[in-house]
């Protein structure tokens, strides 16, 4: 493990950084741009920006015990498209490429994090969350909007049948929760102990459970919207293969890296990263090639596939440390990237849109979230300090569910941008709230500092 | 299809690592020195290439212009941190300018070879002055720099026989591409196509004024970054934001992405003590930053003449006789240098590293037909040094 510095901050030191950056980016900003190769050169130089500004940024912040991850959100969203404008909408596009690769790696880290013992020992306890947040949540939120939905300007236009499918795609987008975000903040505060173990066991489950119910939820929305009782078994069996599939190829490559893990060990950190790429670009192309000369959309799951690596190489191999090692090593570059691009996407514009209605439903959400732990951890016999503040540990939101509500989109365009402008709103509150309540549960809990 | 690139490279890259893992790793010692020195890398970055299976197309390539900017930054950065003066200063001075004077003497003998060659028509190239002064000042840098390969892959009991020659070598291989990449860092900064079209001394004092206010202005950033003392993982963030703040900057303003870096490097390893931290970070991806340097050269590899083969030959022979001249000098400059044999310049012939990042860098910077036979010409003579050097090292060491 890398040795642990005290380090001093100074926040001159960080202004006079902040103030210099800020300089260097307004002037290259100014410049005219010819040539293929100043293009490229504005690419990097906005990335190299970003990564030292937002890590600056949250030194800063971090005097204010706020978790990094805020600041570096914070950071990106002051970069972003809505504040400064120096990444521009297509500039956050042309950066995808860093937030699939920063997934795959936190998503090695996620599966790696997951001790088979301890959630063989937990396995009642994530049980009960899982099912109790998935019902709890979605039944609220879906009630919410069906009585609510025609109180609130942005959507009281819809037919009630629109409603009513709004009502129950929103439902289970709202029990999607960010891995990523989880990861980090737990990484970030060296936090380990049974409440942890459960946080973390509790959202990575939800996070594969969450894209099967996506799918029964599209299911029924297109029964609502056509009448059509047709029930999609072809998507369903589907779906599963594709799990199936994904699941298999990452015990497939975590038993791979647990062989070069013992025979060789080299570079290890860059061997993970290029196979965190490598995973990424191979099951985009398999969809794309699937489908292009089969009309079969087979989408393997990346992020699920990375999970099922971690997990294997972590429980079924020797190098489970090591692994974890290499991992940490360049996770904090990792990070600070996404996260800050992740702050750049927020779409602030969505928000100023349907505050009302975005503001409510985190409040619900919150609300249904804390119902739903607390019986958890009631029924488990859970230390009452436990039972209480878990429910500030599931408020982030992030990719996944970007991800199905873009899904949603395209099958519902009935709906689709309303429940889009929603979706990014809600998000754009709950991942700025959300690492910030998290921190203060395991503070709370006094589970950090331990790793 | 593309994807295959990058799956590609994630097999051979953890080839690589497999097998130099690996102690009692052992191949013919043409076939290890191959493997070694990653010349593989290049023919497959040929066979990615537009000329076999077009995976690493024009597009493609574009695509990957930040990456390749990073990859010259971080081995200029790299560079820069060989020239710490407090370790320079442990060898005597005489060293340090016989490094250079063998390093200018190449250069020179090269640089005058090229335009006689293309001024005595021999080429029908029809290449304007300019472009011939900037081939000429490329194929000289790139032929005063020498790698350490050969010299570090010497059996341990010919180091400890042959000790003073094999540390004269070692430290001339890393200082002599200093001459070069200076040259070759103006260059890229005072090209005719960037000209403006004021008066030329204006134009000038105004380039080499923005380029020094950025350099200035980038170095004061890094040096508030290390003031404060940080754990590695934030070291690494800054190191590599510092990489791609740097190369981006030059690449925006024209300037030469491995010369700024290797400037930030040199003032960075003389003012932070965190330099030996940052200099274990650079390390740490040095190899897979050759790999793939080596894999985008390979792609730019055209073998479209015959002719090639033969200039190649002769831009070899050339420079090794720049060295062996510079060699021979040198070994007359001070008493402790007259104590090295007077073929001290076979030791030299070695080509590799920072001579393939320029060659890259002249790439991005200058597009076009000439510039891919300039590189392949190039890229044909490090192979025929990969063939030579060992024998010339070989001979030194006999006549020890």
């Amino acid at each position: 493990m890398p040795r642990k510095i005290q380090t001093r901050d100074s926040l001159t030191v960080y202004f006079l950084i902040l103030i210099l950056i800020t300089v260097f980016a307004l002037w290259f900003k100014s410049l005219e741009i010819e040539s293929n190769r100043q293009q490229a050169g504005i690419t990097i130089l906005s990335l190299g920006i970003v990564l030292l500004a937002a890590y600056v940024f949250s030194r800063i912040l971090k005097i204010t015990k706020l978790p990094l991850i805020t600041g570096y959100i914070f950071a990106g969203i002051i970069a972003g498209p809505y504040i400064t404008g120096f990444l521009s909408v297509d500039d956050v596009e042309r950066f995808r490429l860093v937030d699939d690769l920063a997934l795959s790696f936190i998503a090695f880290t996620a599966g790696g994090a997951l001790h088979l013992q301890s959630l063989k020992k937990k396995s009642r306890v994530i049980l009960f969350n899982v099912a109790l947040l998935t019902i709890v949540v979605f039944a609220i939120v879906y009630l919410f909007i069906i009585s609510t939905g025609r109180y609130f300007d942005f959507i009281n236009t819809l037919s009630s049948t629109n409603i009513t499918v709004f009502a129950i795609l929103l439902g289970v987008v709202s029990v999607a929760r960010s891995p990523s975000s989880a990861i980090a903040i737990i990484s970030e505060c060296r936090a380990s102990g049974p409440f942890t173990e459960t946080i973390l066991g509790v959202t990575v489950v939800m996070d594969i459970l969450v894209i099967i119910f996506f799918t029964f939820a599209m299911t029924i929305g297109k029964i609502v919207i056509n009448g059509s009782e047709a029930v999609y078994y072809t998507a369903l069996t589907g779906l599963s293969l594709e799990i199936l599939a994904s699941i298999l190829i990452g015990i497939v490559l975590g038993k791979g890296i647990s062989i070069y893990i013992d025979k060789a060990g080299h570079d290890l950190p860059l061997f993970l990263l290029f196979l965190a790429f490598g995973v990424t670009r191979t099951s985009l192309w398999i969809s794309d090639f699937t489908e292009t000369h089969f009309n079969i959309f087979l989408h393997l799951e990346p992020l699920l596939i990375c999970m099922s690596t971690g997990f294997t190489v972590q429980n079924f191999g020797s190098g489970g440390k090591v692994f974890m090692e290499s991992l940490d090593r360049m996770a904090l570059p990792i990070y600070v990237l996404f996260f800050s691009l992740a702050g750049a996407s927020l779409n602030i514009e969505s928000l100023i849109i349907c505050w009302p209605l975005a503001l409510s439903l985190v409040f619900v959400r919150a609300g249904s979230i804390f119902l739903a732990t607390w019986t958890a951890g009631t029924i488990s016999r859970d230390p009452s300090i436990h039972k209480n503040n878990a429910w500030m540990a599931y408020l982030t939101q992030a990719g996944v569910a970007i991800g199905l509500a873009q899904l949603a989109q395209r099958q519902f365009p009935e709906i689709g941008s309303y429940l889009t402008t929603v979706v990014l709103a809600v998000i754009s509150i709950n991942q700025v709230v959300g690492p910030i309540t998290f921190k203060a549960a395991l503070n709370i809990v006094k589970e950090t500092g331990r790793d | 299809m593309k994807i295959f690139f990058s799956f590609l490279l994630i097999i051979f890259l953890a080839f690589s690592g497999y097998h130099l893992s690996f102690r009692n790793f052992r191949l013919p010692l043409f076939a290890r020195k191959f493997y070694l020195t990653g010349t593989e890398f290049l023919f497959l970055g040929l066979l990615l290439g537009p000329q076999f299976l077009n995976i690493l197309d024009d597009n493609t390539f574009r695509g990957l212009e930040p990456l390749s900017a990073l990859l010259l930054g971080w081995i200029g950065l790299l560079f820069g941190f060989q020239f710490e003066i407090s370790k320079l200063r442990r060898f005597p001075f005489e060293f340090f300018i016989a490094a250079i004077l063998e390093g200018a003497m190449t250069f020179l003998f090269v640089f005058f070879g090229v335009i006689l060659f293309y001024k005595s028509g021999l080429l029908n190239t029809n290449l304007s002055g300019p472009t011939i002064l900037i081939v000429a000042l490329t194929l000289s840098a790139a032929a005063a720099c020498t790698a350490q390969t050969g010299v570090v892959l010497l059996a341990s009991e010919k180091v400890a026989k042959h000790r003073q020659t094999v540390k004269i070598l070692r430290y001339i291989s890393s200082i002599d591409g200093l001459f070069a990449i200076v040259i070759f860092g103006v260059t890229i900064m005072l090209r005719p196509e960037i000209y403006s079209g004021s008066p030329l001394v204006n134009w000038l004092g105004w380039t080499t004024f923005i380029s020094l206010s950025a350099c200035a202005g980038l170095l004061m950033l890094y040096i508030l970054f290390f003031t404060q003392r940080r754990e590695e993982s934030e070291l690494t963030l800054v190191v590599i934001g510092m990489v791609m703040f740097t190369s981006g900057a030059s690449s925006v303003l024209n300037m030469s992405p491995l010369f700024t870096n290797f400037f930030i490097g040199f003032c960075l390893v003389n003012l932070t003590r965190e330099k030996e931290k940052i200099f274990n970070i650079l390390v740490t991806i040095e190899k897979p930053v050759y790999l793939l340097l080596l894999v985008f050269l390979g792609r730019s590899w055209q073998l479209s003449s015959a002719w090639i083969i033969f200039l190649a030959a002769i831009y070899c022979i050339h420079r090794a006789a720049g060295k062996i001249t510079g060699g021979f000098i040198i070994t007359r400059l001070g008493p402790a240098l007259k104590l090295q044999p007077s073929n001290l310049g076979f030791g030299l012939l070695e080509q590799g590293g920072l001579a393939l990042a320029i060659l890259f860098d002249y790439h991005q910077n200058f597009p076009g037909d000439i510039t891919a036979q300039v590189v392949s010409l190039a890229l044909l003579a490090i192979i025929y040094n990969e063939f030579l050097s060992p024998n010339f090292l070989n001979r030194l060491l006999k006549d020890d």
